[in-house]
């Protein structure tokens, strides 16, 4: 033989071995699960929040290896406006994240998780109740929850101490609260900072006043026109918040800056928003219940979980996931962190142990709140509506036009939509 | 008939298609090889998705649900059930109509400022370029700071002491604040434009109406308005097909409000497309502004006949 031919035989011979080791490869992979990388549509406010989001997808792949999870986040507005558009291009993430104020909304893209729940026996209840009704659509359950909670009110308990005004407690009225904020205004420091609609609701369903009837928007009853324009006249009126514009950012999110940065002593937001405040503000936070009207003081609850779309071509680990992100380790993180008031009753004593440290009347605060809410129900299309309120409160806030003129434009808006 | 004629003939009378010889099935080979990767780019971006959308406007396209053929609904809707089109249609026009005067008339006198110059001229003209290059987007934010309520401009006006109410919060001056910020951004484009037109001037055209006795304002009107007349009509017509579509401005700094004071149609389409998720509206929407910007330029067109010189 010569040297070329045993050249040639040692090719060949490498090659066999390396088709012999790619073919083992291969039939190791098929024994156990392939590897699947699942995407998971999530919207985050700022970079604390998407390392925790980053740190319970990581929690899916710690327990099943196989399955890599691709975040992908985007502004809370934005998730609202991309996922239609990844709907009709047919790129919907494996995993959507939904929020119980969009459920009707939304339930279309999505499975249903009651097969699942029903062969699993997965334990439903170990969630709060009014969160599953919120994510749930015609009987049926599409997302598990991470978090619920009540709108509150957050105040700056050193802003609060310095112009001598007591910290809020529950009972406290609307009488108490715009005494408070009329205390708290002076120079160019607001005592309250107003919100969008949902704000606006937990103001008005404390007078007593519905947004809804029968299912349907009704936005032009008298009680909620009279408590809405209380609610503009804050600015309007008693100027004690500042005038905001229609902007780029919703109301809610100018006034949370203008708390954070330490010129708004009171705001209202949910129990969700401590991860970013907590890491932002120089100032002790502190909470209460929103202020008794003529009903008491009755808030909204929100919250929000994660659910499979109906596209996905990996629904089985989609649901392994998903029982993760909802998960006890990971609630408890979620909670730690203030980032959600957990979803599942056994974990939210770590958002009180954990996040609320530090926060002034936090525990009181929501057990106040939790004892006098309800669910926030809304309508199918209720995007159209907070974004109507963004675009038209302000005319209101303004004193360009009264709440009722806002509150009818709306109403004739968003039917026509 | 000699051969020569017989050319001759054949030339004057191009023949049929069928009767094309090897040479000109090559040359028609080859030249459509040329445009093929052209033209499929064309189809995919431009064609398919302009008849999508027109075929989008006369269903109820939502996405999420059945899509019906509705036929004219989406357009009568916008005629006559929309409580905000015909004020968003009034929007559009009033806000073209003023950007359009506002920016030809700075840019134009700036343009023929800076030619005046001695020195600095490129200065200028780079100075007067650069929001050109910034995204508006993010300048609108910086806008946003200066107009809120208690900002900068706010500021300004009480140092003055003019009685000006904060711009952006009222629906009557609102559209004031997109003006501004779209002529920040925009009228570098054109003086640039017609910088470049005025330059190109003969300066002998210039001398001898000096010497004959033209004041310099006679100049202007009389010789470089004529000359540049083509430069003119070009910036004229661009802005106005820009400044109808306007939307930038619009999403950062006022998303349509207050109300519907700054709301124009381009910002109506995305609204009720992204929003309201009534894409099959937004299109029909879409194909009115269309339908509008296109009648705008061929009246412009037609009306060009009447005041630009081409023959300089």
């Amino acid at each position: 033989m010569s040297n070329h031919d045993k050249g040639f035989a040692s090719h060949v011979r490498r090659g066999l071995m390396v088709a012999t080791v790619l073919t083992a490869a291969g039939l190791a992979g098929a024994a156990s699960a392939a590897p699947v990388t699942l995407t998971w549509g999530m919207w985050a406010g700022s970079d604390a929040e998407i390392a925790a989001w980053r740190h319970v997808a990581d929690l899916v792949t710690a327990k099943y290896p196989d399955i890599k999870i691709d975040l992908q986040t985007s502004s809370w507005p934005d998730y609202w406006t991309k996922l239609p558009t990844l709907a009709a291009s047919g790129q919907l993430p494996d995993i959507m994240s939904l929020q119980s104020l969009r459920t009707a909304g939304f339930t279309s893209l999505m499975v249903p998780l009651d097969d699942f729940v029903k062969r699993d026996n997965f334990d439903v209840k170990a969630f709060d109740d009014s969160i599953i009704g919120g994510l749930s659509q015609d009987g049926h359950l599409f997302a598990l929850p991470y978090d619920f909670g009540p709108l509150i009110i957050y105040y700056n308990a050193d802003m609060l101490k310095k112009d001598g005004v007591e910290p809020p407690k529950a009972g406290w009225t609307k009488a108490d609260f715009v005494a408070a904020a009329k205390k708290l205004t002076h120079g160019s420091q607001y005592g309250f900072g107003i919100g969008g609609v949902d704000q606006v609701i937990s103001w008005t369903a404390s007078d007593g006043a519905d947004y809804l009837k029968d299912g349907q928007l009704d936005l032009t009853n008298d009680a909620l026109a009279k408590s809405f324009q209380s609610y503009v006249d804050l600015v309007a009126k008693d100027k004690v918040a500042p005038l905001l514009p229609s902007s780029g950012q919703q109301l809610g999110d100018l006034s949370r800056g203008g708390y954070a940065a330490g010129n708004i002593a009171m705001i209202v937001d949910g129990p969700w928003q401590l991860i970013n405040l907590k890491n932002s503000v120089k100032f002790t936070i502190g909470l209460a219940p929103v202020p008794a009207g003529s009903k008491g003081s009755v808030t909204v609850t929100a919250g929000s979980g994660f659910g499979i779309s109906q596209t996905s071509q990996h629904k089985e680990e989609a649901w392994k996931a998903i029982q993760v992100l909802t998960g006890p380790e990971a609630e408890q993180y979620l909670a730690s962190q203030g980032r959600a008031f957990a979803a599942r009753i056994d974990y939210q004593k770590y958002w009180y142990e954990a996040a609320a440290e530090g926060v002034e009347n936090a525990n009181e605060a929501l057990d106040a709140a939790l004892q006098q809410t309800r669910p926030y129900v809304t309508t199918a299309n209720w995007n159209t509506v907070n974004n109507l309120f963004e675009q038209y409160e302000p005319l209101a806030l303004a004193g360009k036009q009264s709440g009722a003129e806002v509150l009818s434009t709306i109403s004739k808006l968003s039917a026509q939509q | 008939m000699t051969e020569l004629s017989r050319e001759r003939i054949s030339e004057a009378a191009p023949p049929a298609a069928w009767r094309l010889n090897r040479r000109q099935i090559q040359n028609l080979v080859s030249a459509a090889g040329f445009l093929a990767p052209g033209f499929l780019g064309m189809a995919i971006f431009l064609i398919l998705p302009l008849a999508a959308s027109l075929a989008l406007s006369f269903t109820d396209f939502r996405i999420i649900g059945t899509t019906r053929f509705v036929g004219l609904k989406n357009f009568v809707t916008a005629f006559t059930i929309d409580p905000v089109f015909w004020q968003v249609l009034v929007n559009t026009v009033l806000y073209t109509v003023e950007y359009l005067a506002l920016n030809i008339v700075i840019s134009l006198g700036l343009a023929v400022a800076i030619a005046n110059l001695k020195w600095g001229r490129r200065l200028f003209r780079l100075v007067f370029f650069l929001p050109t290059f910034a995204p508006l987007v993010g300048s609108s934010v910086v806008w946003l700071l200066i107009f809120t309520p208690g900002g900068f401009l706010d500021w300004l006006m009480d140092v003055l002491g003019l009685p000006l109410p904060n711009l952006i919060t009222d629906p009557q001056w609102a559209m004031q604040c997109v003006v501004i910020v779209s002529l920040w951004a925009g009228f570098g484009y054109n003086l640039l434009l017609f910088g470049a037109a005025l330059e190109s001037i003969p300066q002998h055209y210039l001398d001898a109406a000096a010497i004959d006795g033209a004041t310099s304002w006679q100049r202007f009107w009389k010789i470089k308005l004529p000359l540049i007349s083509p430069s003119l009509f070009f910036g004229v017509v661009l802005t106005a097909i820009t400044s109808l579509q306007v939307f930038d401005q619009v999403y950062a700094l006022t998303r349509g409000g207050p109300g519907a004071a700054t709301q124009t149609l381009g910002y109506k389409i995305y609204r009720d497309g992204f929003i309201s998720y009534n894409f099959g509206y937004a299109s029909s929407i879409a194909w009115i502004l269309f339908v509008i910007i296109m009648a705008l330029t061929v009246v412009q067109l037609r009306l060009q006949r009447k005041w630009v010189h081409y023959d300089a």
